[in-house]
């Protein structure tokens, strides 16, 4: 069937995109830090669509997503004076950012920014990703951690999906899946395990 | 393993919560925990968490990739002072060539008028076309989305596919679909298990063939069939039969 045909040229192109994206960051952020201006058109022509894909999904509401995608862009043109290009990875700050944004979006509508979800600002300083392999987002690891995702149970990319893409907690999950927390808990620590299994193999590769 | 003064957990039993508290999602006590590590500068911990970091944004780039609209480079680049020059000088080098092409129609009047509206027309065609197909593509290569057809073994068709995406809608490929007429036009009918059809668009045919897309998320585990038939130009509330097209979904 045409659909099954396609799947390997969809998934191909996502990975060569990837790749593209790899090349140069450390000199993009030295031009972001100099306030280049066409530094600005160049972030977004390597990452608009990858931050305003991620974003849409989380929010699914096309004007919203674009709101939070130039305020994206424009923390990470504000912080980028703190941001290390030449150890640290671009894209999965880039990404951090991006999420936190629209899951911020989610809670506040939502009302669970009083039911002690964490500020998300602490967790996207760029000093935290001083440490991240530039590779972070390297065509093998998003290959290796594709193909590890979509082994997973229903349930357990179900528990992904709602902390990575709906910000909630086990608690949270527990209430919305009708499951006991233990059992929540179960299935996301297996899950990440997985995944993390699969990244740590590819470092060892 | 680093044991720390203070701290309820080790290190090796914080290891597994660190994409969870990188996600901003763990339970405070949890959080306190890890701060409490990463505070008194436990060097396992920070490279936990940097590990933490490169998963999520891995997990992260899956979200299928869906086109930005072209005005929010423009507007992004606007907002920090950026002179954005995008096309621009396409379409003054297009304005003055329309100027060039205004006065040379002076003299060939209404014919070349006629011919250069046309020309807009179907470039403006082709582009539209362009951004449809990509986006039919898109629900071909995604892999939730969930095929049907119809038609298959009918003598007299319509024929072809229907494929239903929970975030972007229903896409409706058909073949042998003759043109719907003067004042007629065929609407699409997404139809709940056990439901009324509800309207989903209108469209037309072209060369016996139809690609039509409604836009935006759908359930589809409570769509039962994909249905389109023939009505008056403006539309209808209600189908009016016969039913053209009945695409069951999940049989």
């Amino acid at each position: 069937m045409l659909v099954f045909k396609l799947l390997p040229v969809g998934l191909a192109f996502g990975i060569l995109q990837v790749a593209l994206r790899l090349a140069d960051d450390a000199d993009l952020v030295r031009r972001l830090k100099a306030h280049e201006p066409k530094a600005m058109n160049d972030l977004y022509d390597r990452y608009g669509r990858l931050t305003y894909s991620l974003i849409f999904r989380i929010v699914r509401n096309a004007s919203t997503a674009e709101d939070l995608v130039q305020e994206t862009f424009l923390r990470v043109w504000n912080r980028v004076q703190s941001f290390d290009g030449e150890r640290g990875a671009l894209g999965a700050w880039m990404l951090t950012v991006a999420r936190n944004r629209a899951i911020d979006h989610l809670r506040s509508i939502d009302g669970r920014m009083e039911a002690g979800a964490m500020d998300l600002d602490q967790l996207e300083r760029p000093g935290l990703f001083a440490k991240l392999d530039s590779t972070a987002l390297a065509i093998d690891r998003a290959r290796r951690l594709k193909s590890a995702f979509e082994k997973l149970t229903p349930t357990q990319r179900q528990v992904i999906e709602l902390a990575y893409y709906e910000g909630m907690s086990q608690t949270e999950m527990a209430e919305r899946l009708k499951q006991p927390l233990g059992t929540v808990k179960t299935w996301t620590r297996s899950a990440l395990k997985v995944l993390r299994d699969e990244l740590a193999e590819v470092a060892i590769a | 393993m680093h044991d720390l003064p203070g701290a309820r957990m080790t290190c090796q039993e914080l290891q597994e919560m660190f994409e969870l508290y990188a996600l901003g999602v763990l339970e405070r006590d949890e959080k306190a925990e890890i701060d409490a590590h990463l505070a008194r500068g436990c060097a396992n911990c920070h490279q936990a968490l940097a590990d933490a970091l490169a998963l999520n944004a891995g997990v992260l780039s899956f979200a299928p990739a869906v086109a930005p609209p072209r005005r929010l480079k423009r507007r992004l680049l606007t907002s920090v002072g950026v002179h954005y020059p995008g096309w621009g000088w396409v379409w003054a080098i297009g304005a003055v060539c329309l100027l060039l092409v205004a006065a040379w129609l002076g003299v060939e009047e209404r014919r070349r008028s006629f011919e250069l509206a046309d020309a807009r027309r179907a470039l403006l065609d082709s582009n539209s076309e362009r951004d449809r197909l990509t986006q039919a593509l898109q629900f071909l290569s995604d892999p939730q989305t969930v095929p049907a057809s119809f038609g298959k073994g009918q003598t007299a068709p319509p024929r072809g596919y229907v494929f239903l995406h929970p975030q972007m809608g229903v896409l409706l490929i058909a073949s042998n679909l003759p043109a719907a007429g003067p004042g007629k036009t065929y609407e699409m009918w997404v139809i709940p298990k056990g439901g009324t059809p509800r309207p989903a668009g209108l469209f037309q045919s072209a060369g016996m063939r139809a690609l039509y897309i409604l836009n935006g998320p759908v359930d589809v585990s409570m769509i039962g069939t994909v249905a389109v038939t023939l009505e008056p130009a403006a539309g209808s509330t209600t189908p009016t039969m016969p039913i053209l097209i009945a695409a069951p979904v999940g049989s």
